[in-house]
């Protein structure tokens, strides 16, 4: 099911969005935005920056502390070590304790959820995170130290491992719900979660203007959405032009002869947009909903 | 239902002067706008500092309030054409929905839920995966001795060359005796800092890797599985024609017992994978999967501490115990511990 409201955003926001639904235990469903692979590398990349840092930082430390020179071998073998358990406690501490968000997701607006609707389980954080180690940090190990092959031939484990990466690199874009690895194993999905602001109602209650059954007829609720997104921008002097444009365009579809003096350009436009909505609304309440324009005419 | 046509007529009443427009979407708007931002605020202030910094009071208004706004949803998406109002209240439901169902936020809690019943339960389900993974190892065990028993040069091409340290049919009796078998204790840091760091990077890399092939519907699995049951048949060969089974056996024994039983429980993990991909009964095969994937990915946290605790009897402690009944004491000990832990944690909680 598409709402018409989905249709909007689509057209002002130019499809970017995949939409899904889950359905909560409540049995109502939710559309929820797909993460885009932008935001998901960004996150990634948030994240990839912190945890490298705070290895460096335990890592100097540790090694201080013991005091053994930085090229040893111990140094080598504790910094696997540390490494290893700080990135996959990173990403499972703080998806535990964020409710499925690590710093590098809160920043880009993202959250992991559960597929289903259901409660995100620990567990599933748990799978979705350790299958990072094969999907992301084995092939960039493998990247980071490939060029070490002392002689000139294929070495076959790291042409299997590369190809190995390049299957689950690639598994985001083969699958409708771009789902990593992890998230398949997991049950789990990353959404884009943006905030919203309530803004104010735009109806006007004090009527200047009447509007014919025939005349807000010409329009349904695509239009109605459209024109609500243009009377919410600021109002700057480009803005005037554009509310002016479409104010044109309504009269002459709706067959409006008064001309209408510029200043009364932005109360007409409201006007026009609270009576349209009311009758949108009330034919849409006994079940005569309009998409839009081109929707069955005047039955 | 009665609907009083008269409050959305801005239309047909235009005759009567100048009507006050009343718009059951505005009405619908202000009768529950307050609790919407009030949810909004709760929800916002749990995303930021987490569910426990809420009053006991707040905690109850909470998913109250979560109903009220999904039924406001429900209700909008029929009698309200603004598209801010539904947008606002889609989001508003989806990170209240997070809030009220998200993970609970004491990790400790979530840790002895983890250790204490879900990690045992899901490796005692899985115990026929297990064995298969046990058997498959054993298999590459035995091939590799086989062969290398006749015929030392297959130990070149069954041990990579990092693994050997030095072993190999070159080596004889006395070599592999003092050099390894009951080498001196390389001291604390050394010990422990290197082999324990390395190997344990090393053999999680190679279980992680079996675990994950599981996608590749399993045979990828059994293979590596066996791969990495031949270069243990071939160590023992080399032992067995030099006359060191046992003690070979002992010095493997101490920590082989763990770190064997959590590549087996990474392979059986993978194993677990490959079935629901290949038999997703009468769930769809990503269905399947993400039931059961989870089931799997404890498994697999189950084996990384294996093959940490593993990695800490190898390289810390090995070497300190230079006796082979006491080897074989304290592997097969530690062994016992782990089936222990596996087949009787978490049953009580469980009817």
């Amino acid at each position: 099911m598409t709402l018409a409201h989905d249709r909007t955003s689509d057209f002002l926001e130019g499809g970017r969005r995949e939409r899904r639904q889950i359905v909560t235990p409540e049995g109502v469903p939710l559309s929820i935005e797909l993460a885009d692979y932008g935001e998901r590398l960004v996150a990634f990349v948030i994240d990839l920056f912190i945890w490298l840092i705070l290895i460096i930082v335990l890592l100097v430390a540790l090694v201080s502390a013991i005091g053994v020179s930085g090229g040893s071998l111990l140094a080598v073998s504790l910094g696997l070590f540390v490494a290893f358990m700080v990135r996959n406690l990173y990403f499972v501490g703080f998806e535990l304790a964020w409710r499925g968000a690590t710093p590098g997701k809160r920043l880009v607006g993202l959250r992991v959820i559960d597929r289903a609707g259901g409660p995100l389980q620990p567990s599933a954080i748990v799978a979705r995170n350790l299958t990072r180690e094969i999907e992301t940090f084995l092939p960039l190990g493998v990247l980071l130290t490939s060029g070490k092959s002392a002689t000139g031939a294929v070495d076959w484990s790291n042409f299997g491992i590369a190809l190995w990466m390049l299957l689950f690199a690639a598994l985001p874009f083969i699958n409708r719900d771009r789902m990593r690895g992890g998230d398949l194993l997991a049950g789990t999905l990353v959404i884009s979660l943006p905030k919203r602001v309530l803004l104010a109602d735009l109806v006007e209650r004090k009527a200047q203007f009447t509007f014919t059954q025939a005349q807000l007829r010409a329009y349904g609720a695509f239009e109605l959405q459209v024109l609500e997104e243009l009377l919410r921008r600021q109002i700057t002097p480009d803005a005037m032009r554009l509310l002016a444009e479409v104010c044109d365009k309504i009269c002459r579809r709706i067959e409006w002869t008064t001309p209408i003096a510029p200043a009364d350009i932005l109360p007409f436009l409201r006007e026009f947009y609270t009576a349209e909505r009311a009758f949108l609304e009330h034919e849409q309440l006994f079940g005569k909903a309009r998409a839009d324009k081109h929707a069955g005419g005047g039955t | 239902m009665s609907m009083p046509a008269a409050t959305t007529d801005a239309t047909t009443g235009a005759a009567a002067g100048r009507p006050e427009i009343v718009l059951k979407s505005s009405e619908f708007r202000k009768g529950r706008a307050e609790g919407w931002l009030e949810l909004e605020q709760l929800v916002t202030r749990v995303e930021r500092f987490g569910i426990r910094r809420l009053s006991l009071d707040e905690l109850q208004r909470l998913p109250i309030l979560y109903r009220a706004a999904l039924s406001s949803l429900s209700v909008a998406r029929t009698i309200v054409l603004d598209r801010n109002l539904l947008l606002y209240l889609e989001t508003l439901s989806v990170r209240a929905f997070l809030a009220v169902y998200g993970p609970r936020a004491n990790p400790i809690t979530g840790l002895r839920a983890f250790f204490g019943q879900e990690l045992p339960v899901a490796v005692r389900s899985a115990r026929w995966h297990i064995l298969i993974a046990a058997l498959t190892l054993l298999l590459g065990a035995i091939v590799g001795f086989m062969l290398t028993v006749q015929d030392e040069t297959w130990y070149n091409s069954f041990v990579p060359s990092g693994l050997s340290g030095g072993r190999g049919p070159s080596s004889t009796r006395a070599d592999l005796l003092d050099r390894e078998i009951f080498a001196p204790w390389p001291g604390l840091v050394e010990s422990f800092g290197i082999f324990a760091g390395v190997l344990f990077n090393h053999n999680t890399l190679i279980g992680i890797l079996t675990f994950g092939l599981g996608m590749g519907i399993g045979i990828p699995t059994i293979m590596l599985t066996v791969y990495q049951g031949l270069p243990i048949g071939a160590f023992v060969a080399l032992h067995y024609n030099r006359d060191l089974t046992v003690d070979f056996l002992g010095w493997l024994a101490i920590h082989g017992v763990t770190e064997l039983g959590g590549l087996i429980l990474f392979a059986a993990g993978g194993l677990v994978i490959a079935e629901k991909m290949l038999f997703p009964g009468r769930y769809s095969r990503l269905e399947n999967l993400a039931m059961h994937g989870r089931l799997a990915g404890q498994m697999a946290v189950g084996a990384v501490i294996m093959l940490f605790a593993a990695a800490f009897l190898e390289g810390g402690c090995r070497q300190l115990v230079a006796s082979t009944p006491l080897r074989f004491a304290i592997g097969f000990g530690v062994g016992a511990l782990w089936l222990a832990y596996f087949s009787l944690a978490g049953r009580r909680a469980r009817p």
